[in-house]
């Protein structure tokens, strides 16, 4: 507990010393909670999800960095690894690849390198991994493209 | 590899209790030096310690196993076995396996690294992070050690050079918790990926808490493969934890062999080497917990593993309550509900709100009914007759199976007593060494084993087809004789022993005693022996359609009735036999009526086939003799013409 509050701690720290590293993340701590985290990402240029603004919430366990933290999307995004309804990524460095080297940071990366490359052998989403799966890249570009603009961009007027 | 002697890491499993078990040649020291266990020495905790040093190796003995003999794979039982054999020897059986303690097995894993590390030249830790990768086959370790080292280094995570350069000085940061710390405070594995040491140690805590996959546990860095094997264990854990970690030891290399199974018996914690191409299935664990090798059920002699399968969920299941049901009810022919009859008359009336009313023999409504007597055959009532037969049989092959398992309960629980007990009285009272009373404790074993085989028999009987008539015929004589053999001897242990608990009557009559109940322990030891093993070879003697008994087993069951002569009546009716009973010479070929039970018995049978006694009875010892016996199997005096 307070082996976790102290890294994630310095984590904080180096979050706002280099708020500009990535400029595709920006991760946020919950005002009362350190065990709660949000992050905005950028989706990746040559997708799909590109222009839009995808909100990731963290919830980070006692016994982190040991253990990984939950991950999920809070905004609605049309990709073979995450659950559409409830936003849960199948990711395995949040599973068993997890290595207490890696950081909220480094997560959200390697999140945003799962969007750009997804795996539809694994999908939590079916009919998104069917799609890619039967080779039907137009019709999971368009399905991913709309849903970006309707739930991931800033709406217009 | 100099190990020393002073600051061993000295876990849970360098046992000190080795020297209480009794196969354990004392003069073996060097295997187990009795040492108090130390805790983990505090200057391990420093750091200072270079990782691949023998002296944190968690299952290492102080000293180096000099023996260098031992076999690779899984016989390197050696000379412990064969001590143990003659120690704890199942009554019936010849040793088919050996019984394991964990001890052992921590022996055998102790084995296992010292060789591959002498061989390899490697330490001692990093022998036992190969054994893990390598599903603990010292042989595939070899073989692709020798083809291609550094692939199988690879595989186990053991790199001979850090794949990052780490400073030995200046300060050092930890990525885990993200502080900086001097060098001496940090450590790390083959791969030189260091952490500091609070980090380690819950990393390593968190891996032991999560489960056995904790053998395979790797370096904190991403994707880096490098082992973090029991070296790092003995550093950073607690006591507790460690015990965890070389109990997870022990169940892999329990797993990983083939011929190896923990003993299911509750709360042991022995395993059973069982030996390959063995007949006998049937293995017995020190904690008395007798069990079938295949199927790890009780053990289950002479039935096979299916039947016994069969015979246990046909017990527990709801089919025998649907037999009943079949054979004792009748479907109400308006609402099917089952009727039970439980009045005399005929005429039914069905519960509300049905309340039909119809004969109970022909189902007909009642209230035109006139009679039914007439056969015409009915198909459902065949069924139900059939039905009701079986459920019948059923009952009577369960109950016997039932009292023989409850009799072995109470058997296993008499030993004890007789262990803990009697035996210690008895050598007080008669003045015996407890040397002279252990037959005593030989023959409780043997009802044991017996009412175990006998409780089996009545599973075979169920299942035993029944048009082979023979077969029945002579699977029923002989089961029947083992079981009055056995009450023979149980009674005997059980009954005329208690006279001898109470006082001295005189050192004759306990010699007497103690011979008859040897014999009898013997005797029937020879019986079920030849029982169970006519059994398993499915009654092979009893060719279709006759009940003679063919040459080679008759000349076994001979042997057997030469054994048994005195107390066994065994019956074989053997052509060299000169000199017929009187009885069987005046009618051998006429069918005789029992003197007991006046039952007509067929001119074959020996014994009534009715009360299974003989067909004359000794004039001196009122013993019941076979029709065969020419003198009294009892007191040896021939009969009065």
């Amino acid at each position: 507990m307070k082996a976790s509050r102290a890294r994630l701690f310095k984590e904080y720290k180096e979050v706002q010393r280099e708020k500009t590293a990535d400029p595709d993340i920006q991760l946020v701590c919950d005002d009362s909670n350190i065990f709660k985290w949000t992050a905005l990402i950028k989706g990746p240029s040559e997708t799909p999800y590109e222009g839009g603004v995808f909100q990731l919430a963290f919830a980070v366990p006692e016994q982190y960095p040991l253990q990984p933290p939950q991950v999920r999307f809070l905004t609605k995004i049309f990709h073979p690894n995450v659950h559409f309804k409830t936003g849960e990524i199948c990711l395995d460095i949040l599973k068993n690849a997890w290595s207490p080297a890696w950081t909220l940071q480094s997560v959200c990366r390697a999140i945003i390198a799962l969007m750009a490359h997804p795996e539809p052998d694994s999908p939590l989403n079916c009919d998104s991994g069917n799609l890619l799966r039967s080779g039907d890249m137009r019709g999971f570009q368009s399905m991913a493209r709309m849903y970006t603009r309707l739930a991931a961009m800033p709406k217009k007027g | 590899m100099a190990a020393s002697d002073s600051d061993d890491v000295n876990l849970a499993y360098d046992d000190t209790a080795d020297d209480d078990y009794f196969y354990l040649d004392d003069t073996d020291d060097d295997l187990h030096p009795p040492q108090a266990s130390d805790s983990l020495d505090d200057d391990q905790l420093q750091g200072s310690d270079s990782h691949n040093d023998d002296d944190d190796d968690l299952l290492q003995s102080s000293d180096r196993h000099d023996d260098g003999d031992h076999d690779c794979d899984d016989n390197d039982d050696g000379d412990e076995n064969a001590l143990e054999e003659d120690d704890h020897d199942s009554p019936i059986s010849g040793q088919n396996f050996s019984v394991l303690t964990e001890a052992d097995i921590r022996h055998r894993i102790k084995d296992n690294i010292a060789e591959v590390s002498s061989i390899l030249s490697i330490s001692k830790n990093e022998a036992s992070s190969l054994l893990l990768h390598y599903n603990w086959s010292v042989n595939n370790i070899f073989d692709s050690w020798f083809a291609d080292e550094k692939a199988a280094r690879e595989k186990a995570g053991l790199f001979l050079e850090p794949l990052i350069e780490s400073p030995d000085h200046g300060s050092s940061f930890c990525v885990i918790c993200f502080e900086d710390y001097p060098c001496d405070g940090t450590k790390s594995t083959s791969c030189g990926h260091r952490y500091c040491n609070d980090c380690w140690s819950s990393y390593i805590k968190t891996a032991i808490a999560d489960g056995p996959q904790s053998l395979l546990l790797t370096c904190p860095h991403p994707s880096c493969r490098a082992a973090v094997g029991e070296d790092m264990v003995g550093l950073f854990a607690s006591e507790k934890e460690k015990n965890k970690y070389s109990s997870y030891i022990v169940m892999s290399y329990i797993e990983s062999k083939k011929m190896i199974k923990w003993c299911p018996g509750p709360g042991c914690e022995n395993a059973i080497d069982f030996v390959a191409g063995s007949e006998n299935l049937d293995v017995s664990c020190l904690c008395s917990h007798s069990f079938c090798w295949n199927c790890t059920q009780d053990a289950h002699r002479p039935v096979d593993c299916e039947t016994v399968t069969k015979w246990m969920s046909k017990n527990s299941s709801e089919s025998g309550n649907v037999n009943y049901i079949l054979a004792f009810t009748k479907p109400c022919p308006k609402c099917k509900r089952p009727i039970e009859k439980n009045m005399g008359c005929s005429h039914m009336t069905c519960r509300a709100p049905c309340l039909y009313e119809f004969c109970w023999l022909c189902l007909g409504d009642w209230n035109n009914h006139g009679t039914c007597n007439r056969f015409k055959g009915n198909p459902e009532e065949e069924k139900r007759e059939k039905a009701k037969q079986y459920v019948m049989k059923y009952t009577h092959y369960f109950e016997r199976w039932a009292t023989n398992q409850n009799s072995m309960k109470k058997g296993a629980a008499d030993l004890q007593k007789v262990q803990t007990e009697q035996i210690e009285v008895l050598s007080r009272i008669q003045a015996q060494p407890l040397a002279q009373i252990s037959f005593v404790t030989e023959a409780w074993k043997q009802i044991i084993e017996c009412r175990r085989v006998l409780a089996w028999t009545y599973a075979y009987g169920f299942y035993l087809p029944e048009e082979c008539e023979a077969k029945r015929n002579l699977f029923e004589y002989l089961q029947g004789q083992a079981e009055s053999g056995l009450e023979r001897l149980h009674d005997c242990a059980e009954k005329e022993l208690l006279s001898y608990l109470k006082d001295k009557i005189s050192v004759e009559g306990f010699i007497e005693f103690r011979k008859k109940l040897t014999l009898l322990t013997r005797v029937t030891r020879n019986y079920f022996d030849n029982l169970v093993a006519a059994l398993q070879n499915g009654l092979s003697d009893v060719n279709s359609g006759s009940s003679s008994v063919s040459k080679k087993r008759k000349s076994n069951w001979a042997a057997a009735a030469v054994n048994a002569a005195p107390v066994l009546d065994t019956n074989i009716n053997d052509n060299s036999a000169t000199a017929p009973a009187p009885a069987a010479a005046a009618s051998a070929m006429e069918p005789w009526a029992c003197a007991y039970c006046s039952y007509e018995n067929q001119s074959s049978a020996t014994n009534c086939a009715m009360c299974g006694r003989g067909s004359w009875t000794c004039d001196v010892c009122t013993y019941a003799n076979s029709r065969t016996s020419a003198t009294c199997a009892m007191c040896t005096e021939a009969p009065e013409p």
